[in-house]
């Protein structure tokens, strides 16, 4: 394939990513009320997750070696990064069984573009950038109590952002593909959320047991304690090697059962 | 008088009637999805439950603490498992239902039938989660032994569970009614659960907050849904406390009663049905 043509298919993709973010900001825009409760909900939510870790501290000055600014600091990189999944994929996950179970699939296969390009990309929750601007600010806010170096190092964040929204998309994927060969994929959703729960703690503070599985099998912890922990310490060689290595898996796994279950969907619209 | 006697004894079975094929209904809805019901049952329990665990296991075992907050690490995990019982007892999603009812505008449905809607929803809501409570119940009553815990105490901790039930929907009642006002009242009620779940003590034990911030926990009603149940059944309240907490868990029912009336007249005044 020539170079033109890779140049004109991310030219296709980026127009249409484009008017998806353009027609999403306008019904933003135009549900005011509900942009502002869904960034209250969220504000609530970090609330909360703060306050839980300053009763822990409040009590002990240091939990599984975490002083009560690192683990600030993981929560700050834990809000973003998850903030990033809630505006670009959230929505998208939501509806996607629907895509399945009602044929509303059939149209996103008749488009130029790759199917799962337009059911990922669809819908987006823009009032979510506040909630990772807040996020943001809680990591620079404690970065120096945290022992965080910073300077040059801050570039590194952007990197562990994208690290923790790529491996949030490739676990919630893993969760809904199997529509294609349930009815309802509600148990395995509540799962998911039940699961997602371990990402909201530094992996440090598990058991041996609970953190290789969730460094490995479901590795909930590439979403916001590993970035945090690459930035505060670094990681050792075998933990860049293990991300590396899951991350891969995971999407060799997801475009397996992507392609199996598109050769069992039959579509419900007709 | 003798009419007089059948008719109040036909209206009192009516008013029965009703509320028992609602929880009839209800008990079937939630057996349908024999999976569902059980992972959610699972799920809902063992989540909180590992959260807890692993921050004792954090806190004590690697760590090194020998106490915290007055309470040692088998406390602590005999707490943790005393909670599994009392959250499977505090939820129920019946007023985001109805919520949607007055958004969508089906409770006009609902107007035109000889029931209380709120009280319709509730009972058939609440169901599954009765069914729970005694499911709990046995397994706290028989597991409990081992433990040393009271039978007695165990029943009159679940009982404690279940009035925490009916405030709980009885708060999501009244916030649902903002819905009257704004098309979406879906916000508020995910505050109240996440405020709940800090502060109904099934993530942490509430004594664990430090002195300054304990009045937030007590002059709110969430501590008698988890906290409140686990420190009767674990015998960490006396009788004497128990029925003292009985009582201000029955004015809450009563406050939120008054409430809901009130909230609900406003509502029902401003409605305009958009079902077709």
């Amino acid at each position: 394939m020539s170079q033109v043509f890779w140049q004109d298919r991310l030219r296709l993709y980026g127009t249409v990513w484009r008017v998806q973010f353009k027609n999403n900001w306008v019904r933003e825009a135009v549900y005011r009320m509900n942009f502002l409760s869904s960034f209250g909900v969220d504000i609530v939510w970090i609330g909360i997750e703060l306050s839980l870790f300053a009763v822990i501290y409040s009590n002990v000055p240091v939990l599984a070696g975490w002083t009560k600014y690192q683990v600030y600091f993981f929560l700050g990189i834990f809000f973003s990064s998850d903030a990033l999944f809630t505006i670009f994929f959230q929505r998208n996950f939501f509806n996607f069984s629907d895509l399945v179970n009602k044929g509303e699939l059939d149209i996103l296969l008749t488009k130029p573009v790759h199917p799962l390009f337009l059911a990922l990309t669809r819908w987006m929750n823009v009032s979510a950038f506040f909630n990772f601007l807040m996020g943001i600010f809680i990591a620079v806010h404690y970065s120096e109590p945290a022992g965080f170096q910073g300077g040059a190092r801050w570039l590194l964040l952007i990197f562990w952002l994208l690290v923790g929204l790529a491996s949030a998309v490739l676990i919630r994927f893993a969760f809904a593909v199997w529509i294609f060969w349930t009815d309802r994929n509600w148990a395995l959703l509540r799962l998911y959320y039940q699961f997602f729960a371990f990402a909201t703690k530094p992996d440090p503070i598990y058991p041996n047991v609970i953190r290789y599985l969730i460094l490995t099998a479901l590795p909930f912890a590439f979403i916001g304690s590993v970035p945090a922990r690459a930035l505060l310490h670094g990681l050792q060689a075998w933990e860049y090697l293990a991300l590396v290595l899951v991350l891969l898996g995971f999407f060799a796994l997801n475009t397996m059962l992507w392609r199996k279950g598109l050769k069992r969907y039959q579509s419900a619209s007709s | 008088m003798s009419g007089r006697a059948a008719n109040i004894r036909r209206g009192l079975g009516l008013g029965l009637g009703w509320r028992v094929a609602a929880l009839k209904n209800g008990f079937r809805d939630a057996t349908v999805y024999r999976i569902e019901f059980i992972s959610e049952i699972f799920g809902a329990a063992f989540v909180p439950a590992a959260i807890q665990a692993v921050l004792w296991y954090a806190i004590f075992k690697v760590g090194g603490a020998t106490e915290i907050a007055g309470m040692n690490y088998s406390e602590l995990v005999r707490y943790t498992l005393a909670t599994i019982l009392f959250t499977q007892i505090r939820g129920g999603d019946h007023d985001f239902e109805l919520m949607e009812m007055i958004r969508t505008g089906q409770l006009s449905n609902y107007l035109l039938r000889p029931v209380g809607v709120i009280e319709f929803v509730y009972i058939r809501g609440v169901a599954s989660r009765l069914l729970i409570a005694g499911i709990c119940l046995l397994l706290g009553m028989g597991v409990g032994i081992w433990f040393g815990l009271s039978p007695g105490r165990m029943l009159g901790a679940m009982f404690l569970a279940v009035l925490g039930n009916v405030i709980h929907y009885q708060i999501g009642s009244v916030l649902a009614t903002i819905a009257f006002l704004w098309e979406d009242a879906y916000s508020l009620l995910m505050v109240k659960n996440m405020a709940v779940s800090i502060l109904s003590g099934e993530l942490l034990p509430l004594n664990l907050f430090p002195e300054a911030t304990q009045w937030v926990w007590k002059s709110l009603p969430f501590y008698l849904y988890v906290f409140g149940p686990a420190q009767y059944a674990l015998g960490h309240w006396s009788h004497v406390e128990f029925a003292r907490n009985l009582a201000i868990a029955f004015l809450w029912i009563l406050f939120f009663w008054g409430a809901i009336r009130i909230s609900w007249k406003w509502g029902m005044k401003t409605y305009v049905s958009v079902g077709g």
